[in-house]
């Protein structure tokens, strides 16, 4: 790499005069700027900002892939504070992911703690951690169906170790939710592990050293001067958590199809098919809306919480 | 990653009995928590060569390595097919991000552009939207691209790109969060060295592709691993634009294989799965260091 350093660039100077010359290269240089950019501009336009705007747009409207639709204003609002499965749905959903993001966070940062001492087999544990990350939602749901399976699953021989009688996991509908929860835990945290380990790395060592210096154990150290360095990190982290677990799908789809009755069930799937089944897509839409409000929300929570943290 | 060592020493060498025993305890706490995270994939891979007697109860060994299972699964459904599917998509997808993506954070990073902090912004709120909020929009705006699969210039008329390579791989590729990956790589390298370039003649483009592209080798690898993991795992994207089986890549077909609960045959499922997961897990495991180092990049710089 260092090879281009050395190239002895800066040795033919221009017979241009210099003020022309930087200016042309300046109206280049944002020439080409933009013709760079413009392949990213187009993408991220047609296929993000106009579905936003669309969806917002569909919401009031009754379309149905057909070719006569109407405006209903707020209608499709209104029957959704009426709709039983959405309200399912959507406290599922709420649910899974008041339960999901602290616990996942929790584990991930304690594991990420511990990768940060000085350990042998780092990448090993590294990988262990995030392999369930890589693969396939479905491989991973796959998997989990057969551990929970009633029968011969490896959940139940696990609890007849210790004498337990064997449970029906996912065909129940107490535990069908609690057993997805952990599915949700299980994956996520690879994710969350490394991006904490990269931020602990980056915690002074200075400020950690002169804490101890000063008397501080390990506590202490971690609440007054680990803690409130990877604050932007926690963000981050919650962030994606957020928008991560209100995405769930493909594990629901594939392990439960939101049952047993509809105690799985939830809003993305909801949405898919109100959308792709009943081919109700203005309604689909005002349920996307919803959606996107309750991720504000949680956001919102979020940066209050990280908020009053700092000023501690 | 050697920088971590400076707390460590320090405490052992003042307290060394506790130390160690906190050291044993660390290791047996991670260790039951690797096992706890690999054991669903060894149970995956040992049932894929059990019997159909052999499952039927609560057991970790197969009696024997019954490797006709794989053979088997390949021929009850079209997985092979499926596999090539999801290659294609996954290669056509990571050139597609890798083109996109770099040249725009190049220009991000490095170009004069006015509004270039408010265009930053743009890509970092639109990294926050998650797919599934336009899943419906995105379906029409696919339906309607015109010109392609019988619409006319108006996108009228005809299945756009539903069904086509086109819509299983342009729509979610080029994802803002790599855009922003890349420019925060690009930030880092210095700029005298396109200065020095420019001095000597050599062309704006030339500068990104042949000066400045070389040195963010981490950030291109972080983002192709990226990108072809997501596109070898994705699912619900497939699920709602593909309608011939010809089309459809693995995941799709290994939940189709797994949707009718009265005679799901485990082994040949789950020899199905430990294929389709295979080759990620050796991705990663080759990838693993690069990667790790570009998701330390977006997380802290985020």
């Amino acid at each position: 790499m260092s090879t281009t350093l050395e190239r002895p660039a800066l040795e033919t100077p221009r017979k241009v005069s210099p003020a022309k010359d930087s200016r042309t290269l300046i109206r280049s240089q944002v020439r080409a700027g933009w013709v760079l950019l413009a392949p990213a501009l187009l993408h991220s336009g047609v296929f993000i900002v106009i579905p936003v705007v669309a969806v917002l747009v569909l919401s009031l409207t009754d379309y149905s892939f057909g070719d006569t639709w109407a405006w209903v204003g707020f209608g499709n609002y209104a029957d959704l504070f009426r709709d039983v499965d959405f309200q399912a749905s959507l406290w599922h959903t709420v649910l899974y992911a008041i339960v999901v993001i602290p616990i996942s966070m929790a584990i991930s940062l304690a594991v990420a703690i511990g990768l940060n001492q000085k350990i042998r087999g780092l990448g090993f544990f590294r990988t262990a951690f995030y392999i369930p990350t890589v693969t396939a939602t479905v491989a991973v749901a796959t998997i989990w169906l057969w551990i929970y399976n009633p029968g011969s699953g490896l959940a139940n021989g696990f609890l007849s170790l210790f004498g337990f009688a064997p449970n029906r996991w996912l065909a129940d509908p107490a535990t069908a939710l609690p057993s997805l929860m952990v599915v949700g835990i299980w994956q996520g945290l690879g994710t969350k592990v490394i991006i904490y380990l990269a931020a602990l790395q980056g915690v002074s060592r200075d400020l950690l050293e002169s804490a101890q210096l000063d008397g501080a154990n390990r506590w202490q150290r971690f609440v007054n001067v680990t803690w409130p360095a990877i604050g932007p990190v926690q963000f981050f982290v919650l962030i994606t958590s957020i928008v991560g677990t209100f995405q769930v799908f493909d594990l629901v789809y594939v392990m439960t199809q939101g049952g047993p009755g509809s105690e799985t069930r939830v809003l993305v799937m909801d949405i898919y098919q109100n959308a792709f089944q009943d081919l109700k897509l203005g309604y689909a839409s005002a349920e996307t809306v919803i959606m996107m409000v309750v991720i504000a929300l949680f956001i919102l929570v979020g940066r209050l919480l990280q908020k009053a943290d700092v000023n501690d | 990653m050697t920088s971590v060592s400076v707390a460590g020493p320090a405490m052992a060498s003042s307290r060394p009995p506790s130390a160690r025993i906190g050291k044993i305890v660390l290791y047996v706490v991670l260790a039951v928590g690797a096992i706890l995270m690999i054991t669903p994939f060894v149970w995956m891979v040992l049932t894929a060569f059990k019997s159909n007697a052999e499952i039927a109860k609560f057991g970790w060994l197969p009696g024997e390595l019954r490797w006709r299972n794989y053979v088997e699964a390949m021929q009850t459904a079209p997985f092979l097919r499926y596999f090539r599917n999801s290659l294609f998509i996954a290669v056509g997808e990571t050139a597609f991000t890798l083109a996109v993506c770099t040249t725009a954070g190049y220009a991000l990073a490095k170009l004069p552009l006015r509004g270039s902090k408010a265009l930053l912004n743009y890509f970092i709120v639109l990294l926050l939207v998650p797919f599934q909020i336009i899943l419906v929009p995105l379906f029409l705006i696919v339906k309607s691209i015109p010109l392609f699969g019988g619409n006319n210039i108006l996108g009228q008329g005809g299945i756009g790109w539903l069904n086509s390579w086109w819509g299983l791989i342009i729509p979610l590729g080029a994802a803002p969060l790599f855009t922003f990956l890349a420019r925060q790589f690009y930030v880092s390298v210095p700029n005298e060295l396109a200065q020095a370039a420019r001095v000597d003649g050599l062309g704006e483009f030339g500068i990104f592709w042949r000066i400045m592209t070389p040195l963010v080798k981490p950030a291109l690898i972080t983002i192709a691993v990226f990108q072809i993991e997501a596109a070898w795992n994705g699912f619900l994207w497939p699920l709602m634009i593909t309608t011939s089986d010809s089309m459809r890549p693995l995941q799709l077909g290994l939940a189709i294989f797994s949707q009718n609960p009265a005679e799901i045959q485990w082994p040949y499922l789950m020899a199905g799965t430990a294929l389709a997961t295979l080759p990620m897990i050796v991705l990663f495991v080759f990838a693993q260091k690069r990667f790790v180092e570009g998701m330390a990049n977006v997380g802290i710089k985020g």
